[in-house]
C-alpha cells in the first residue's frame, strides 16, 4: 500500500491546522481582489501554499473543503466547482513533489500547468451547470466569443484558456513568495519542507532563463488560442 | 466565543428536527433531479411545488426572501439575460436589443438554466437555514467521516470572519499611510504586495502554537472518540432518504429510456 503511505505522509497535526487559515486566505484573498476589481480571481493562494509545503493530497482536500466552506459561509454558488479547486491542489502538490516549486521559472511552469487542469475541468461543469455562459466575467468573455461567430463549445475552452493562466501563474508565483518567506523552523514542521527550498542562488541564467519560459509559454497559449478559436 | 460565519437560524420546525444527512439527500436529489430530468418543465414545477412549501415548512419566510433578494436572483439574473442575449438559436428572432438577438431557443434555453440555477441555490440554502454546521459536521463524523474533517470545516469557518476583519484593518492601515487602492490596473497588482503580506504570514503565525494545543488534547489519537451530542435518526429519516434515492433512480432511468428511444 505504497499509494496510501504517501497520502498519509501529506498530514500531520501541522497540515490539519494549516488547513483552515489556508481556506479562510483562500476567501478572503478572493473578497480583497474582487474589491481591488483585479481581472483575476487569486482564490487559490492558500490551496497552491498547503500543496506545495504539505503534498498533494493536502492541497486537493484544501481545494475542495475550501469550496464547501465558500458555499456553507458566503455563497451557495461556489458549491458546484470543487472539483476544479481539488485538481488545483493535487496538480500543484505532484508539481512540487517533482521539484517545479523551487526557483521562480519553474513555479512559472507550475501555474501554467495548474491553469491548463483548471480551465479543462472547468469547462464540463460551466456545460453541465450553467449551460455554457456563466455568470461572472469569464462569461462575458465566452458570450463576446460566441456572438462573434465561433461555436458554443470553443468559446467556452478559448475564454478558460484566457483568463486560467494569468490568474494561476500569479497565484503560484504568490504561493512561492509566501514559502520563501517562512522561516526554516516553521517549513521544517511540515510534511514536505524540501519542496520550497530554493535553488536560485546567484545565478543569473536562472533569470534569462526565466524570461525565456514566460515567452514560450506566451507563445504556446497564443498558439492553442488560434488554434481553438479559428479551427 | 467568536460568531460562526453561517446562514443557520434557530427555528423550532419539522425541516430543523430532520437528520442533517436526510435533509443533505433532499438537497442533492432536487438539485439532481432539476438537472437529470429530460422535461424541461421539471425545475420550473419544483420551484413552486417543492422549494416554497419546504421554505414555509421550516419557517424560515424572511430569511430565505432575504437571500434570494441578494444572492439568488441577482446570480439568475445575469445568467438569464446573458444566456438570453447570447445563446446562438437558429430559430425565429423575438426581438433585437441594439445588436444581439434574442431568438425563442435562447430564451427558451436561458429559463431552463437560470431556473436550474435557482433550484440550486435555493435548495442549498434551505439546508444551511436549517442547519448548524456544527450538528452536520458532527453527524458525519458519527458516519463514519474523520473526524479531522468537521475539525477543518468548523474551524475554517471561526476563522473566516477574524481574518475577514484582519484583511480590513490592513487595508485601512494601509490606506492611511497614503497607498491607493484605485488608479490603474498596474497600480492595483502593485497594492496587492503590502496588502497580501502582513494578512498571511500573520495569520500564520498561529498555526503552530493551535497544532500544540490541538495535540495536546489528543486530536491524533487513534482511540475512537466519544460524542458529546447524539443526533436523531428516526425511522421518518430513513424512510425519507430511502424514497429521495428512488425518486433519483427513476429520473435517471427515465432520461436514459427516453434518450434510448
Amino acid at each position: 500500500m505504497k499509494f496510501f503511505d504517501e497520502v498519509k505522509k501529506d498530514f500531520n497535526t501541522m497540515t490539519w491546522v494549516l488547513i483552515p487559515v489556508a481556506i479562510a486566505i483562500n476567501i478572503v484573498m478572493g473578497q480583497i481582489v474582487s474589491v481591488l476589481r483585479l481581472p483575476v480571481y487569486l482564490d487559490s493562494i492558500g490551496t497552491m501554499l498547503v500543496a506545495a509545503i504539505c503534498g498533494p493530497w493536502a492541497g486537493a482536500l484544501t481545494g475542495a473543503l475550501s469550496n464547501t466552506v465558500w458555499g456553507l459561509a458566503i455563497n451557495p454558488d461556489a458549491l458546484p466547482w470543487w472539483p476544479v479547486a481539488l485538481l488545483i491542489g493535487l496538480v500543484t502538490g505532484y508539481c512540487a513533489k517533482g521539484g517545479l516549486f523551487k526557483s521562480w521559472w519553474k513555479v512559472v511552469v507550475t501555474g501554467f500547468l495548474v491553469a491548463l487542469t483548471a480551465a479543462l475541468s472547468s469547462v464540463p461543469i460551466s456545460f453541465l451547470i450553467y449551460g455554457g455562459i456563466t455568470g461572472g466575467g469569464t462569461g462575458l468573455i465566452t458570450a463576446f466569443l460566441v456572438e462573434s461567430g465561433r461555436g458554443m463549445v470553443q468559446a467556452v475552452f478559448a475564454s478558460s484558456f484566457l483568463v486560467e493562466p494569468v490568474d494561476k501563474i500569479t497565484t503560484a508565483m504568490l504561493a512561492f513568495a509566501i514559502a520563501q518567506g517562512l522561516s526554516q523552523r516553521f517549513l521544517a514542521r511540515f510534511p514536505r519542507p524540501e519542496n520550497v527550498v530554493s535553488e536560485m542562488g546567484e545565478n543569473r541564467n536562472q533569470l534569462y532563463i526565466a524570461i525565456g519560459v514566460v515567452v514560450l509559454l506566451v507563445v504556446f497559449a497564443a498558439f492553442m488560442l488560434r488554434t481553438l478559436v479559428g479551427g | 466565543m467568536h460568531e460562526r460565519l453561517s446562514f443557520y437560524i434557530k427555528r423550532d420546525s419539522l425541516l430543523h428536527r430532520l437528520n442533517p444527512l436526510t435533509k443533505m439527500t433532499l438537497v442533492f436529489s432536487l438539485v439532481l433531479i432539476a438537472f437529470l430530468s429530460p422535461y424541461y418543465w421539471t425545475p420550473e414545477l419544483i420551484l413552486p411545488l417543492v422549494i416554497l412549501p419546504l421554505v414555509i415548512l421550516a419557517k424560515i419566510s424572511k430569511e430565505y426572501g432575504l437571500t434570494t433578494l441578494r444572492l439568488i436572483l441577482p446570480t439568475a439574473g445575469v445568467l438569464f439575460i446573458m444566456q438570453a442575449l447570447f445563446l446562438p438559436g437558429e430559430s425565429q428572432v423575438l426581438f433585437e436589443i441594439w445588436r444581439f438577438d434574442v431568438t425563442q431557443a435562447s430564451l427558451e434555453s436561458a429559463l431552463t438554466n437560470a431556473t436550474r440555477i435557482v433550484v440550486m441555490v435555493s435548495s442549498f440554502t434551505i439546508f444551511l437555514l436549517t442547519t448548524h454546521p456544527s450538528e452536520m459536521m458532527s453527524d458525519l463524523t458519527h458516519r463514519g467521516i474523520p473526524p479531522q474533517f468537521a475539525y477543518v470545516v468548523i474551524s475554517a469557518l471561526q476563522i473566516l470572519p477574524q481574518m475577514q476583519a484582519k484583511a480590513q484593518t490592513i487595508i485601512s492601515a494601509q490606506r492611511s499611510r497614503g497607498l491607493e487602492t484605485e488608479g490603474s490596473y498596474l497600480k492595483r497588482i502593485g497594492v496587492l504586495v503590502p496588502l497580501v503580506g502582513p494578512l498571511v504570514f500573520g495569520s500564520l503565525v498561529e498555526v503552530e502554537e493551535r497544532a500544540i494545543a490541538i495535540e495536546a488534547r489528543g486530536f491524533t489519537s487513534p482511540h475512537p472518540k466519544t460524542f458529546l451530542r447524539q443526533i436523531p435518526d428516526t425511522k421518518f429519516d430513513r424512510i425519507t432518504r430511502t424514497v429521495l434515492i428512488a425518486l433519483i433512480m427513476i429520473t435517471l432511468g427515465l432520461k436514459i429510456w427516453l434518450s434510448l428511444n
